[in-house]
């Protein structure tokens, strides 16, 4: 009977023991986190999400316009406006010789 | 019909040089001289209109590009009277027929020795043909020597 208390004393005060060095084991951990340095703030990334609310947008690649091309004959019709408005212009500069009638614009196809 | 040539001249003058020359009707489509051809004749266009053009390589194929056109009363192939005499240009009638007075350079020449007062009164008036297609074409080249480099400095 004298050994089972015994016994029991020394558990109790083992468990006392192991309370206390529990206690002071935790109490270091919070004062030690009290002077870590505060670290950048770093902005939160937004999980990757397999669905969203918007529908997506494709990026506006400009379609790829090739020049129609125009029957040679046509073509020749244009050169020929071309010259001719190019010839008035020209006549107009030598009439009233200024610095805009030089540059002036025609409605010639091939320069708009 | 007042001939830009002959401006200037006086009747009898003018009635003098025109005799000089031959009138050739000229149906649509005719050639009156081409590009490097001798030019020992100088035309007055009487009626219609004479095309001038130019080879030019378009996709590939030599074509004859206009250049100009010449009116009634107007002077076609000059060239006639500046050495090397040979013609610079290409010149055709387009859809209408067309009439011209052709004037011979030696028989020209042959007037202006004799009559050196029409003689200078004519050779002024050349100036004033050639002195206009200068100017003219001066100016388109530099109108497309602008858009040349405004396209190339983009």
């Amino acid at each position: 009977m004298e050994m089972l208390l015994m016994g029991l004393c020394m558990s109790v005060f083992g468990l006392g023991i192991a309370v206390l060095a529990f206690g002071a084991a935790t109490r270091s951990e919070s004062s030690d986190s009290a002077v870590q340095p505060q670290l950048p703030l770093v902005k939160a990334v937004a999980p990757a999400r397999f669905f969203s609310n918007r529908v997506p947008v494709p990026p506006t690649v400009p379609p790829v316009v090739r020049p129609q091309q125009v029957p040679i004959e046509v073509l020749l019709l244009q050169i020929e406006n071309h010259v001719r408005l190019e010839q008035a212009a020209a006549e107009s500069f030598i009439a009233f010789p200024t610095h805009a009638q030089l540059h002036s614009k025609t409605t010639s196809p091939f320069v708009n | 019909m007042a001939y830009e040539l002959l401006n200037g001249l006086s009747s009898v003058e003018i009635e003098q040089v025109l005799e000089l020359g031959t009138r050739l009707i000229l149906p649509s489509g005719t050639s009156l001289f081409r590009l490097g051809d001798p030019a020992d004749r100088l035309f007055l266009t009487e009626r219609g209109r004479i095309r001038l053009t130019l080879p030019m390589q378009v996709r590939g194929r030599e074509e004859d590009i206009f250049v100009e056109e010449s009116s009634p009363g107007q002077t076609v192939g000059w060239s006639a009277l500046i050495p090397p005499y040979r013609f610079t240009l290409t010149a055709t009638v387009p859809l209408l027929d067309a009439e011209v007075i052709a004037l011979p350079r030696e028989a020209l020449r042959a007037y202006f020795a004799a009559n050196p007062a029409a003689g200078y009164k004519i050779a002024l008036n050349l100036a004033v043909v050639i002195g206009h297609r200068l100017q003219l074409f001066q100016t388109m080249w530099l109108r497309e020597m602008q858009r040349t480099v405004e396209v190339r400095s983009v």
